[in-house]
């Protein structure tokens, strides 16, 4: 139930990345990975810690602060895909200013 | 062949078909369900025993006795099927009976004949042999006082080592005696060592303890495994001295090498009888013969336990009862007697040429049972039962009839809705749903498809794809004559354009609904079959019959006239910036998710008992009862946590209870049942007395049958998106699939935040909705990618968000007329369907819509967004904002006109209308005789006067092709500057350029085509 709800949350930010300028890495596409596996990687760390054991939140620990781990997870994530795509971008237009 | 003899041909074929459909509704019967008729459902899981895995082989071998049994048991039309890799689902239909049902026909009736003896294990943990008659119980060899409590028996058989027979599944590669995982060795238990208590087993695995999460690891509790070649055997039931049993279960075992002599195999013939021989008690006993093989090793073991037996008689000692020897008979792990055998009168063993017998403790209906259990032979396998229901009659007939009820009305709404919006080609798509209909329901009796609620749910749903098929024709043919075509060519081009689109959609329907019958629970492969089938019958209806008809009808007055058609307005269209506005569309659906998943983590999801396992009890009463009523009567049956809801529901005749519990047996049901008919009946329990339950239902589930479905929901889900993004990837380009997959998530997801919201329960019905969505929810996007595929060699100049909103604007129509069209079915069946109905209804009414939705506002923005980052649609874009400061919502020509410039590819065809040939007037390419060509010739007269008709060009007078003439319906955007903004660089070329380059090229394309005529 937690990853659900992760996956949820992740997906629910990504639909905010369109008012960002499209400099992600795969664009779109890549921003949503990232925002997924961010909130999936992240939620679970934050979950471990809380437990003390690598495990996803079942159906009974899922509340609403355990959804709430999802966040800073996809955040990072697009900013990950977001500043690569960004480092790719200038790495292009110097080389184009070489050529 | 031309096509008035295509034509006339599919149309025989039709009317053939539709003859031999009535011919097999009139004669067949249709099978109903126990759902719609009432009956015992029962769900095993099969586990495997030392001697068989769980295979394929020992399944259907399993399969074939069962059916015996329930042969026995005298149901008519009974369904015995293999559900997934390892369930089996028993459906009786007529039985009332539960728990009978269960006795009968899940039993293991594993035979086993043992020399008693030399098998039971002393506490050195070796065989006591003769001497130790307080272990094997000596002359009352197996009774309950010399065994030992469960918890000793285990204790004492986990200290025996391995021993692997040659017969054991076990011995195999990769298996080792010490191996403890991955094979099956012996059996595992859970022990309470303070109270000296047996938790749980005998499992096969050690994790089968824990799955059903009563139980955890932990200080308290020790697992142990008992090794393979050593078994407990339960005691024989207690008996008082009158011979009737008092206990049948004592928790008394003997630890015994498992080393049976003969098997449940070796038996023939086994029958009930009565022990009449010499001195013989009267009372019931089986009867059988051995097989050749039974019969020498019967005599042989025979004379071996007799010779024992002499050998231990002490010379002088007269006395031979104290030390004759036994011979022990288990079924199902419990002793069911241990004769003696007299070495007295049988020095050489027994010869069982003229049979055997087993008796002792049996009364009539249980030797009977013993007999015919022997007789259908044992199972390979164990069989757990995970779930059972139980469905009145009265019930079922209410289902159905709600069913119908939906069915009638679901196809009445889409017939008027497609006669509203189409007119005449309306009336032909709903001849097309009728007939469609006819081959479905002979379908139905001919293969035949057992009819249940989820198969009637399947059944309207594909009214709505029939449908959906039509308006995606329908729209494309009104396009294209709005376009200037006539009518005939356009009935031609739009049922040829729009064929791909469906075929599409269609193929993807068919697929999920494929995996979803290869993987889901029985109940749910009902309605897969039928949306599979009727996907395919609707393709063959709604596209080659309909277009037969069409043909047919082309001369006639009645689809000559636009207007008929529903086309003789030029469509204002749609001219709204998709792309632009896509920001909103995102935000609303972020907001949308990010409720959605608040929701799941304050309100969880509703689990209904198929996920969380439990026994749920639906009646109602034949007098007006109260919920305290009800719980005294249950806390006094011992459920005192049973929760218990008052509801109204048409099904079981207006108010009635539902009463939740822990999983309970078809007994302890059966238990429950007689308490409330006890407590609210008429009193007494002769044929006067009146049961105070009516419409009694039940379902169980187990444990393991929650997880079975929800795992099996998970790899379908898995599985479709991948069999749909290949198919997608593979019919498009592979950067199309993406946006698709994100679209279904998205549907997913707000369907599951929807659940959450409202608190709805989650039930395998909504497990094969929402796979269902996954399917159909692709209808819309497919059909948008399709015209954007479309559009893009169209557009050569033209940015790609300007390509998709162009195409959205030309299919946004049919895209919610589809969607609305599919949701009136589906909304007739949450208003008029029964419970199960409406499960399915509510999450394809949130799936479908959200589909609809996403295949515009998320799945288009994304694939935008994605092939703009290309280096071509990058740099058109550069262009167009360089020359113009922005990117214009829609690409246009000066004038203000949209741009619509012919790929060269799509030209060369058009052109073949005058040469070689068409199949039909506008449909290119495709070759016409010399009569289709002047046939040709005199539709274009009645279309107008030359240089004023459709087909012309009015500004220049010079014929067009039509393809080329085809003007878009929506009424073009407003070009920067009021139209006095310098020509978008999108778009290249102008009408007029158009014309002049057709007028140059066509006499060209004309000889050319003439040359390949004349080489032919």
């Amino acid at each position: 139930m937690g990853l659900l709800a992760w996956v949820m949350m992740g997906l629910a930010i990504w639909h905010y990345t369109i008012f960002l300028p499209d400099r992600f890495w795969g664009g779109i596409v890549g921003a949503f990975v990232g925002s997924l596996i961010g909130a999936i990687v992240v939620g679970l760390i934050i979950y471990s810690v809380k437990v003390s054991a690598l495990k996803i939140p079942g159906e009974k620990a899922t509340d609403v602060s355990v959804v709430l781990y999802a966040i800073p997870g996809a955040l990072i994530g697009m900013g990950v895909v977001y500043l690569e795509g960004m480092r790719r971008e200038r790495a292009r237009a110097a080389l184009a200013e070489d050529a | 062949m031309t096509d008035r003899r295509r034509n006339t041909l599919i149309l025989l074929i039709v009317a053939g078909l539709i003859a031999a459909s009535l011919a097999a509704i009139a004669t067949k019967k249709t099978r109903l369900g126990l759902d719609l008729k009432g009956g015992v459902e029962l769900i095993y899981q099969a586990k495997p025993t030392a001697q068989s895995k769980v295979d394929a082989e020992s399944l259907n071998r399993a399969i074939d006795i069962m059916r015996k049994r329930v042969d026995q048991l005298g149901v008519a039309q009974p369904e015995i099927q293999r559900s997934g890799a390892d369930e089996i689902d028993v459906a009786l239909p007529d039985v009332t009976n539960a728990a009978r049902a269960e006795d009968e026909v899940g039993k293991t009736a594993q035979l086993f004949f043992y020399d008693w003896e030399p098998n039971v294990i002393g506490p050195t943990g070796k065989p006591a042999g003769t001497g130790e008659s307080t272990v094997t119980g000596g002359p009352r060899a197996g009774e309950a006082q010399f065994g030992l409590p469960q918890y000793q028996a285990v204790v004492r058989a986990a200290k025996r080592a391995p021993e692997l027979r040659k017969t054991d599944t076990t011995w195999s590669k990769g298996c080792t005696p010490a191996q403890a995982g991955g094979c099956i060795y012996g059996s595992w238990y859970l022990l309470e060592p303070k109270h000296e208590k047996v938790l749980l087993g005998p499992e096969e695995t050690e994790a089968n303890l824990f799955t059903e999460g009563k139980f955890k690891k932990g200080p308290n509790v020790k697992v142990v495994r008992v090794n393979p070649g050593t078994v407990l055997v339960q005691a024989r039931p207690v008996e008082s001295t009158a011979g009737k049993v008092t206990q049948k279960s004592p928790n008394s075992y003997f630890v015994m090498k498992d080393d049976p002599v003969l098997t449940g195999a070796d038996v023939k013939n086994p029958r009930q009888s009565f022990d009449e021989g010499g001195g013989g008690s009267g009372a019931p006993n089986v009867t059988f013969e051995f097989t050749g093989h039974g019969k020498s090793v019967f005599q042989q073991v025979t004379k071996e336990i007799a010779h024992r037996g002499q050998e231990a008689q002490l010379p002088g000692t007269g006395g031979k009862e104290a030390v004759q020897q036994h011979f022990a008979v288990v079924l199902d792990g419990q002793l069911i007697t241990t004769p003696s055998i007299d070495f007295t009168k049988y020095p050489e063993g027994i010869d069982a040429s003229t049979g055997s017998q087993i008796s002792g403790g049996f009364t009539i209906s249980s030797a009977q049972e013993l007999a015919q259990e022997l007789q259908s032979g044992a199972l390979p396998i164990k069989l757990e039962l995970i779930s059972n229901s139980q469905v009145s009659a009265t019930l079922g007939k209410t289902a159905l009839n709600q069913g119908l009820v939906a069915l009638l009305v679901g196809f009445g709404v889409v017939c008027l809705f497609l006669l509203l919006f189409y007119r005449v080609l309306g009336a032909i798509a709903i001849g097309g749903l009728l007939i469609y209909g006819i081959y479905f329901y002979a379908l139905i009796k001919l293969i035949p498809i057992t009819l249940t609620l989820p198969g009637i749910a399947g059944l309207i749903l594909t009214i709505g794809v029939a449908a959906d098929a039509n308006i995606v024709i329908f729209e494309r043919v009104k396009e294209e004559i709005r376009g200037g075509r006539s009518v005939i060519s356009g009935i031609a081009t739009g049922y040829k354009r729009g064929f791909a689109a469906i075929v599409d959609a269609n193929v993807v329907t068919f697929m999920t609904a494929f995996i979803l019958f290869a993987l889901a629970t029985a109940e749910v492969k009902g309605f897969a079959f039928t949306l599979g089938i009727g996907t395919l019958v609707s393709l063959f209806t709604a596209v080659l019959a309909t277009q037969a008809a069409l043909g047919a009808m082309g001369r006639s007055k009645l689809v000559t006239h636009p207007a008929a058609l529903g086309a003789s307005r030029r469509g204002k269209g749609w001219t709204f910036d998709f792309m632009g506005a896509s920001k909103w569309f995102f935000s609303l659906s972020g907001t949308i998710l990010l409720i959605g998943a608040i929701a799941i983590g304050g309100n969880g999801l509703n689990f209904g008992i198929d996920f969380k396992s439990g026994t749920r009890i639906q009646t109602a009463f034949v007098k007006p009862v109260s919920e305290s009523q009800i719980e005294s009567v249950m806390k006094s049956a011992g459920y005192g946590n049973a929760e218990i809801q008052k509801f109204n529901n048409k099904s079981i005749g207006g108010d009635g209870f539902q009463i939740s519990t822990k999983t309970l047996k078809p007994d302890k049901v059966k238990g429950i049942k007689a308490a409330l008919d006890a407590k609210f009946g008429s009193g007494g329990t002769g044929s006067g007395s009146v049961a105070g339950t009516k419409n009694f239902s039940s379902t169980s589930i187990g444990p393991t049958f929650g997880k079975t479905v929800a795992n099996s929901a998970i790899i379908a889900i898995i599985a479709s998106l991948l069999v749909i993004s290949a198919y997608i990837a593979l019919r498009f380009e592979w950067k199309y699939a993406i946006p698709v997959l994100i679209a279904l998530m998205h549907d997913l997801l707000i369907t599951a935040g929807v659940y959450s919201l409202t608190g709805r329960e989650v039930t395998t019905s909504t497990v094969a909705a929402l796979l269902t969505i996954l399917g159909y929810s692709l209808y819309d996007t497919i059909i948008v990618f399709d015209r954007v595929r479309e559009n893009v060699p169209r557009m050569p100049r033209a940015a790609f968000s300007q390509i998709v909103n162009r195409s959205m604007s030309e299919v946004l129509t049919r895209s919610l007329a589809t969607s609305f069209c599919t949701l009136l079915p589906v909304l007739a069946l949450l208003l008029f369907g029964g419970e199960t109905l409406k499960d399915f209804a509510f999450a394809l009414i949130v799936g479908v819509a959200s589909g609809a939705y996403s295949s515009i506002f998320i799945a288009s923005p994304v694939l935008t967004h994605w092939k703009e980052r290309e280096g071509s649609y990058r740099s058109r874009r550069a262009r167009i904002v360089r020359e113009l400061g922005a990117v214009p919502a829609y690409a246009t020509v000066a004038g203000g006109a949209p741009e619509d410039v012919e790929p060269a590819k799509q030209r060369k065809r058009n052109v073949s209308i005058f040469g070689s040939g068409a199949a039909a007037p506008g449909q290119t390419g495709d070759e016409i005789s010399r009569d289709e060509f002047q046939e040709l010739v005199r539709d274009l007269d009645v279309e107008g006067t030359p240089g004023t008709g459709p087909g012309r060009s009015a500004a220049t007078g010079v014929a067009q092709k039509p393809r080329r003439t085809k003007q878009p319906e929506q009424t073009p955007p407003e070009v920067p500057n009021g139209g006095q903004a310098p020509r978008d660089p999108a778009a290249d070329l102008t009408p007029e350029d158009l014309v002049l380059k057709d007028d140059k090229t066509t006499p060209k394309r004309k000889r050319a085509r003439n040359k390949r005529h004349g080489r032919r």
